[in-house]
């Protein structure tokens, strides 16, 4: 009888010590493993968008027609010089988990790059490389640059990065803010979680488009 | 557990050392490539998606 215990114990004590391990081994794959899965795949986007660039037909097609662009599909380049000269993401479009694993996404429904209305980025602040870890050091005046095959749109930051609740959708809305409303201004928002390793509440800022440049200018700085 | 496997591993106790290492990286290869990267996007954890 002692001896069964005994057996119960030691095979459920070897069984939560290999749960643990298990954890922390997730724990590490959340951290660097993601980042590594992320970094090839923003690899190959990056070259796959500089091969579509060449030969401008097809990607041109897409822009014009959102509908086409397919979950996952990377369209666009973001640089924000305030986060370093190497800062760059291929922009893919959608904004769940699967999509934003691979790099920062465009909420589908939200305006194009240059367009009047809202485009809006999410991006994960931790795990498959940390793309807006440092989202919230953003200042008025910082420039974002988001290349697409049709030019290079130059964003202002307006304001200071704002905290809005996880439910909060309204900030992603042609017209922030005001869900419904008929859009003027072109504007980019970016989004990412606050705190990090959280889905609490977001992180948001907001840009104004205050010029147009042909492609592969307007990146250094 | 790991006596169980260990008693029913033939051979002497390096050929059952060596087996007991490769079924180790076995799973935690297994893990790394295949059961971590699937519960990183299905597990609901930093729900950064917005739907």
């Amino acid at each position: 009888m002692r001896g069964c215990v005994r057996s119960y114990l030691r095979v459920s004590g070897e069984i939560l010590i290999s749960l643990g391990v298990v954890v922390l081994g997730f724990m590490a794959y959340m951290y660097w493993g993601t980042a590594v899965r992320e970094g090839s795949a923003q690899r190959t986007f990056v070259a796959e968008l500089g091969h579509q660039w060449g030969s401008a037909g097809p990607s041109l097609a897409v822009l014009a027609n959102p509908a086409r662009l397919a979950l996952g599909q990377p369209f666009a380049l973001i640089r924000i010089p305030r986060l370093g000269s190497s800062w760059k993401f291929a922009i893919v479009q959608g904004t769940g988990l699967p999509q934003l694993a691979l790099g920062p996404g465009h909420v589908p429904g939200s305006a194009l790059p240059g367009q009047v209305g809202n485009f809006a980025v999410a991006g994960h602040r931790v795990t498959a490389g940390n793309p807006f870890w440092s989202l919230p050091s953003l200042r008025a005046g910082d420039l974002v640059y988001v290349e697409t095959v049709a030019g290079t749109y130059e964003y202002r930051v307006i304001g200071k990065p704002d905290q809005v609740p996880a439910d909060d959708t309204a900030m992603m809305s042609p017209v922030p803010g005001h869900p419904g409303e008929q859009p003027h201004q072109r504007l980019i928002t970016l989004i990412t979680c606050n705190p990090p390793w959280t889905g609490t509440s977001r992180i948001i800022v907001t840009g104004l488009l205050v010029a147009t440049l042909p492609r592969d200018q307007g990146i250094e700085g | 557990m790991y006596g169980w496997i260990w008693h029913r591993l033939p051979g002497g106790t390096g050929a059952r050392l060596a087996v007991m290492v490769l079924l180790a990286a076995a799973t935690g290869l297994l893990m790394w490539y295949v059961v971590y990267p699937w519960a990183s996007i299905h597990l609901p954890l930093d729900q950064s998606g917005l739907g």
